[in-house]
C-alpha cells in the first residue's frame, strides 16, 4: 500500500519493519512505509493504536526491538538539526517560570550545543518565529497565563525556530480555538510550499481530507500508508477502525500477565 | 584552640551590634588584615550556613520545579546511613563520633565518598521497589528513607554509645563548626555553582520539557543522576551544621519564596541564593542576640529556619496583596 | 536480661510499653491501609514532623501550668493535645499552600514539614535550659522512647487507638468506595468532604498517639510499611486491614522487645554512658524486615515467586517446543519417526546437557519414548499433545493475518510466544470467530481441536 515516488529524491521519512514492544507484548508491528518530501501527513488510527508510540520510535524516545528508520537516507543521528518535534501539550508543566519568549529560544538548543548560550541571531529568528504564530505581542509573558491555543502556538513557533526540513507534531490540533487552527493550517502550508514535511499525529477523521494530502493509517500494524486520495477511503478506515480487537487484547494482557510472572 | 588565642568578638553583642561588628571584621578581612584562621566561631557559623543555603537554594529550584523534593527528603535521611558506612568501611568508627562531636578535623573525601555513594544507592533501591517490587512511588520513597534511618541511628547509637548523638543528627551542632567545615561547604557551593552555570541550559530543558530534551540528543537520565549526586553533596555538608531534616527547609523555603516573588528562572536562583544567605546572617545575629539579652541559648539551626519562614510569609503576603489589587484592576 | 516474653505482658514495668506499643501501632497501620491506597503515604511524613513544635509547646505549657505538681499522666495529656494542634495545623499549612500559592504536593510537604520541625527544634534548643527536667521527656518523642510508659498510658494511649480502630472499622464501607471511586461515591449520596475530614483527623491522631513509641521523624514508616506488606497478600479491602493491623501490632512487640533487650546489653557492656536504645528505630526496622519479606515472598505477588514463574514458564515453552519439533518430523511420512538426539538440538538453542534433562523428565511423563540410545519418538499422547501446540500456533496465525490484517510473513513470530499462552477458552473462542479454519496462512493443516488436554 506505499504510493511510489520519483527514485531520483530521497524520501524525507524510509521506516523498515518497525516494531515496538512493550514488555514483550507488541504495540507497533513490523512498520514499513515510505514517504516522499513535501507532504502534510496525517498519522491517523483509533486510540492506542501506537499513533504517538511511532513518532517516539522514529525519534528515538522509545527503543524499538526491530527496525530501521532513515530519513533522506540518513540515520537520526546524521540529520538530528533536521528534524523538529512538538510534543502534547500536557507533557509540559505550564506553571515553570519561563516567559514565551524563552520558551521559543529552546528551540535552538540542540543546535547551541553544551556551554554556549543564545545568541543575538538566535534571538533575532525568535522574534521572527513569534510573529509568524502571532505570539510578537505575548513574547514577555508567562507561559503559566496562556490559553490553550497560545501554548500550542508557542510550542509550534519553537520548532519553526529549528528550521528544520522534517516535523513531528503530536495532536497540535487538540482543545484549541478556530483563531490558533486558522494559524496553524497557515503555517503548515507555508511549511509545504517550502518543500518541508510536516508529520502530525491527528485524531479528527472528518478534517484528514481538508488538512493533509498524505496519510498514515495505523492500528498496531501500518493499514495503509499513501495519498489521502489513495489511502484515504472507506476500505481503509473499516481495516483500521472496524475490527474487533477484543480478543486480541485479551491475549496480550495474559502474556503480559505470564512474562511478569503474576500469573 | 581559637578560645584561647581570640576572645569571640560577638560575645555580648545584640543583633545590631552583630551586624556592624560583622560587617567591620568582613571590610577587615577583604583588606588582609584579618586572615582565615583568625575568623570568630560566629563568623565561621555564617560562612557555613549562607554555604549551605547557597547550594541548597541552587537545587532546592530544580528540585521544587521537577516536583523532585521529597527525593530530598529522603536523601537527607540516607545520608546519615551513608557516613556510618564509610566510617565502618575505613575502619575508622572512633572518628565516627568525629562527625558530630568534633574533636578532631573531618574526613572530607569520605564526606563526599558517602554522598556520592547514598545518593546513587538510595536512587537505586526506590526505583527497585518502584519497577521492580511494583510497589507504589510514594511508599517506596517512604520505606527506604525510614528503613536506611532507622537502621542509621541504631548503628551510630551503638558504635558512638553517645546517648545525644540521636539529637545531634537532626539538630546539627552550630557551635561546634570549624574551619575543615566552611572550606567543605565553599568546595560544595563552587561545584554546585559550576555545574549549574555550565549546564544551565540542560538543566532548563530536561526540567521543562523531557521528551524535546531526549529528542535534541540530552540525556534525561544523566541530569536527574546529576542533581541526586548535586543534592547528596549539599546534604553532608549541611549535615553537621544542620542536621539532617533541616536542610529541607534550606532546599524548599528560599525557592518557594523566590518563586512567589519572580518569574524567571535565573532571578528565581539568584533570589533563593540571597536569601538563604541573609537568612543565615540574620538568623546567627539573632542567635547571637537571644543568647546576650535573654541568656537563651536556642538552636542556630532553628533560628535560620524561623528566619526562613518569616520571609516566606512575608512574600505570601506580598503576593496576596499583589494578586488582590490585580484582580480589582482586571 | 533473664524476662521471658510472658514477663512482657505481665511485669509492670515492662508491659506498659509493650502493650503500648503494640496499641499505637496498629491503629497506625489501619489507617496506613487507607492512606497508602489514597497514595498520600507521604502525609504521614509531614504530620508526625509537624506534631514535633506541639510536643514541646505541651511540654512548656505543663511545666508552666503544673509547675511542682508535674507527673506523667498530666504531662502526656498536654503533650498529646499541644502535638495535635500542631499537626492539625500542619494540614491546615499544607492545604494553604497547595490551594493558595499553587504549590505542587511534594513541595509543599517537605516545605511544611522542615518549618514545623525546624521551629521544634529551636523551641526544644529553649526548654533545654528551662525546663530541664521535662526536656528529657521531650526529646524521647523524637525517636520514641516507650520504656518509661507506665499503665496510666497505656489507658489514655489505649483509649486513643480504640478510638481510631473503631471509626476506621465502623466507616469501612464508605472508606473503600470513596478511595476506589470517588465520583462513584460522591454520586451515590456520600459526604466525602466529611469522609475525607475524618481521614484526615484520624490519621493526625494515630500519628499522635505513635511518636510516643515510635518517635516523630521515623513514624510515617508505621503508616507505610504494613500497609504495603498486606497489599502484597491480598486485593480485598477487609484482610488488607487485618493483615496491616497484625503486622503493625508484631511490629509494636518486637521492635520494643529488642529495644529493651539492646538497651540491657548496652548498660551492662557500657555502665558509664547511661545509654538506651530508642524504640522507634527498632519498631520501623521490625516493620521494613516484614515488608520487604513480603514484598520479596508473598504467594501471588512476591518477587521471588514471580521470578519462579517466569522461570518455570520458559521452562514449560522449551518443552513444549521440543515436541512440536519432533511432532514436525513426525508428520513428514517418509521419514524415520525416531529422531536422534543430535537433529533436536540443532532446532533448541539450548545445551546439550539441559536437552538431555529435559528429553530425560518427558520420557518420564510419557509424552516420549526411547527407541534406542540417543534416538526418540514421540507417544501417542505426546503426538496429541504436540498437534494442540501447533494447532493453537496456526490458528493464531490465522487470526492475526485475516482478522487483525498482519501480513502472513510476520505472524510467525509472535505465534510462537502465544500458542503457549492461549487457554482453552481462547481457543474456543478463536475457533468460533475464525470459524474453525483448516488451514494457516501458510497452507499447513491445521489439526483439530483435542478435547481434555492440560499442559504438561
Amino acid at each position: 500500500m506505499n504510493a511510489p515516488h520519483p527514485p531520483s529524491q530521497p524520501s524525507a521519512l524510509r521506516i523498515r519493519q518497525l516494531s515496538v514492544n512493550y514488555d514483550k507484548n507488541p504495540v507497533l508491528w513490523d512498520i514499513s512505509l515510505e514517504v516522499p518530501a513535501g507532504k502534510l501527513v496525517g498519522i491517523i488510527g483509533p486510540n492506542g493504536a501506537g499513533k504517538s508510540t511511532l513518532i517516539k520510535a522514529i525519534l528515538g524516545l522509545v527503543t524499538p526491538i526491530s527496525g530501521k528508520v532513515e530519513f533522506f537516507n540518513k540515520p537520526l543521528k546524521e540529520v538530528r538539526l533536521r528534524v523538529a518535534y512538538v510534543p502534547q501539550r500536557e507533557s509540559v508543566d505550564w506553571d515553570f517560570p519561563i516567559t514565551v519568549r524563552d520558551l521559543v529560544l529552546m528551540g535552538r538548543y540542540g543546535r547551541i550545543g553544551l556551554f554556549n548560550w543564545p545568541r543575538q541571531a538566535d534571538r533575532e529568528a525568535a522574534e521572527r518565529c513569534l510573529e509568524m504564530v502571532d505570539m510578537l505581542p505575548y513574547a514577555n509573558r508567562q507561559i503559566s497565563q496562556l490559553s490553550g491555543g497560545q501554548q500550542q502556538r508557542t510550542f509550534i513557533a519553537r520548532a519553526l525556530l529549528q528550521e528544520a526540513d522534517i516535523y513531528f507534531m503530536d495532536e497540535p490540533f487538540a482543545g484549541i480555538d478556530l483563531a490558533t487552527e486558522a494559524i496553524i493550517m497557515d503555517i503548515l502550508r507555508q511549511l509545504k510550499s517550502k518543500g518541508k514535511t510536516v508529520f502530525i499525529v491527528h485524531h479528527d477523521l472528518n478534517t484528514v481530507e481538508e488538512y493533509f494530502d498524505w496519510v498514515i493509517m495505523l492500528n498496531m500494524h501500518l493499514v495503509a500508508c499513501g495519498s489521502v486520495l489513495q489511502a484515504f477511503n472507506p476500505d481503509t478506515l473499516n481495516a483500521a477502525y472496524g475490527k474487533s480487537y477484543a480478543l486480541f487484547d485479551e491475549a496480550l494482557k495474559l502474556s503480559q500477565q505470564k512474562s511478569s510472572g503474576i500469573i | 584552640m581559637e578560645s584561647l588565642v581570640h576572645l569571640n568578638p560577638y560575645e555580648g553583642k545584640t543583633v545590631f551590634g552583630f551586624l556592624l561588628q560583622f560587617v567591620i571584621r568582613i571590610g577587615y578581612f577583604l583588606f588582609g588584615e584579618l586572615s582565615f584562621s583568625d575568623l570568630a566561631s560566629d563568623e565561621i557559623q555564617v560562612i557555613v550556613l549562607a554555604g549551605v543555603s547557597a547550594s541548597s537554594a541552587l537545587v532546592g529550584s530544580f528540585l521544587v520545579l521537577r516536583k523532585m523534593t521529597m527525593l530530598a527528603n529522603s536523601l537527607s535521611h540516607t545520608i546519615l546511613l551513608g557516613i556510618v558506612s564509610v566510617y565502618l568501611l575505613t575502619g575508622a568508627h572512633d572518628g565516627l563520633s568525629n562527625v558530630f562531636v568534633h574533636v578532631e578535623p573531618i574526613n572530607i573525601h569520605a564526606m563526599l565518598l558517602a554522598a556520592l555513594a547514598t545518593g546513587l544507592v538510595t536512587a537505586f533501591l526506590t526505583e527497585f521497589l518502584t519497577k521492580v517490587a511494583r510497589l507504589q512511588e510514594d511508599a517506596s520513597t517512604g520505606l527506604i528513607f525510614s528503613s536506611l534511618f532507622a537502621l542509621g541511628i541504631i548503628l551510630v547509637t551503638l558504635l558512638t554509645r553517645n546517648a545525644h548523638i540521636g539529637t545531634e543528627v537532626v539538630m546539627g551542632n552550630v557551635d561546634a563548626l570549624r574551619l575543615d567545615d566552611c572550606k567543605l561547604v565553599l568546595v560544595i557551593f563552587a561545584i554546585n555553582a559550576a555545574l549549574f552555570t555550565l549546564f544551565f541550559k540542560e538543566f532548563k530543558i530536561t526540567t521543562f520539557d523531557p521528551a524535546l530534551s531526549q529528542a535534541f540528543g540530552i540525556s534525561t537520565v544523566f541530569f536527574n543522576y546529576l542533581l541526586m549526586t548535586q543534592v547528596s553533596c549539599t546534604a553532608i555538608g549541611a549535615f553537621r551544621a544542620v542536621g539532617a531534616l533541616m536542610v529541607l527547609a534550606f532546599i524548599t523555603g528560599p525557592a518557594l519564596t523566590a518563586r512567589l516573588l519572580t518569574n524567571d528562572l535565573k532571578g528565581m536562583l539568584f533570589l533563593a541564593i540571597g536569601l538563604g544567605s541573609i537568612a543565615s546572617l540574620i538568623g546567627v545575629a539573632l542567635s547571637r542576640h537571644f543568647l546576650t539579652v535573654y541568656g537563651l541559648a536556642l538552636s542556630t539551626g532553628g533560628v535560620v529556619v524561623c528566619t526562613l519562614t518569616v520571609f516566606f510569609a512575608v512574600a505570601a503576603l506580598y503576593r496576596c496583596s499583589v494578586d488582590f489589587s490585580l484582580r480589582d484592576v482586571a | 536480661m533473664g524476662a521471658s516474653l510472658i514477663d512482657y505482658f505481665t511485669d509492670a514495668v515492662l508491659r506498659g510499653p509493650t502493650i503500648g506499643s503494640m496499641l499505637m501501632c496498629l491503629a497506625a497501620s489501619l489507617i496506613g491501609v487507607i492512606i497508602f491506597l489514597r497514595k498520600q503515604s507521604l502525609l504521614g511524613e509531614a504530620l508526625s514532623h509537624a506534631a514535633y513544635p506541639g510536643v514541646i509547646i505541651g511540654v512548656i505549657c505543663a511545666g508552666l501550668i503544673l509547675e511542682d505538681d508535674v507527673n506523667d499522666a498530666a504531662t502526656a495529656i498536654f503533650i498529646l493535645l499541644g502535638a495535635f494542634c500542631t499537626a492539625l495545623l500542619g494540614l491546615v499549612a499544607i492545604n494553604w499552600l497547595e490551594r493558595g500559592f499553587k504549590i505542587r504536593t511534594d513541595s509543599a510537604l517537605c516545605f511544611a514539614l522542615s518549618v514545623f520541625f525546624g521551629i521544634g527544634l529551636t523551641l526544644a534548643s529553649d526548654v533545654q535550659f528551662s525546663f530541664p527536667a521535662l526536656y528529657r521527656q521531650a526529646q524521647s518523642y523524637l525517636y520514641g522512647q516507650a520504656s518509661t510508659m507506665m499503665d496510666v498510658h497505656i489507658i489514655i494511649y489505649g483509649a486513643l487507638a480504640i478510638v481510631v480502630i473503631l471509626t476506621t472499622l465502623l466507616l469501612g464501607k464508605e472508606l473503600q468506595t470513596i478511595t476506589f471511586n470517588r465520583d462513584f461515591a460522591k454520586s451515590i449520596g456520600m459526604k466525602v468532604s466529611a469522609i475525607d475530614a475524618i481521614i484526615f483527623i484520624l490519621t493526625a491522631l494515630s500519628v499522635v498517639i505513635g511518636i510516643r513509641s515510635v518517635g516523630v521523624v521515623l513514624m510515617s514508616a508505621m503508616l507505610i510499611a504494613p500497609a504495603a506488606a498486606a497489599r502484597q497478600y491480598t486485593n480485598n479491602f477487609h484482610i488488607m486491614l487485618l493483615l496491616a493491623g497484625l503486622f503493625g501490632v508484631i511490629s509494636g512487640f518486637f521492635g520494643n522487645y529488642i529495644s529493651v533487650e539492646l538497651s540491657q546489653y548496652l548498660a551492662i557492656r557500657y555502665p558509664g554512658s547511661r545509654l538506651a536504645m530508642p524504640t522507634g528505630p527498632t519498631i520501623v526496622l521490625v516493620a521494613s524486615s516484614i515488608c520487604f519479606l513480603s514484598l520479596l515472598f508473598a504467594p501471588g505477588r512476591g518477587l521471588l515467586l514471580r521470578l519462579m514463574r517466569v522461570t518455570y514458564f520458559r521452562h514449560r515453552c522449551i518443552r513444549e517446543n521440543i515436541l512440536k519439533t519432533l511432532w514436525r518430523f513426525d508428520q513428514d511420512f517418509d521419514r524415520d519417526k525416531n529422531i536422534p538426539f543430535e537433529h533436536i538440538l540443532q532446532y533448541q538453542s539450548v545445551s546439550r546437557l539441559y536437552l538431555h534433562c529435559i528429553l530425560l523428565s518427558l520420557i518420564r511423563e510419557g509424552w516420549l519414548g526411547k527407541s534406542q540410545s540417543n534416538v526418540y519418538r514421540l507417544t501417542s499422547d505426546g503426538r496429541k499433545k504436540a498437534s494442540q501446540i501447533v494447532r493453537l500456533h496456526r490458528l493464531w496465525e490465522v487470526y492475526l493475518a485475516d482478522y487483525v490484517g498482519i501480513g502472513a510473513e510476520r505472524v510467525h513470530h509472535n505465534a510462537e510466544e502465544m500458542e503457549h499462552i492461549i487457554t482453552p477458552e481462547l481457543e474456543r473462542e478463536l475457533t468460533r470467530l475464525l470459524k474453525d479454519p483448516q488451514v494457516d496462512p501458510h497452507r499447513q493443516r491445521i489439526p483439530p481441536m483435542n478435547a481434555n488436554m492440560d499442559g504438561i
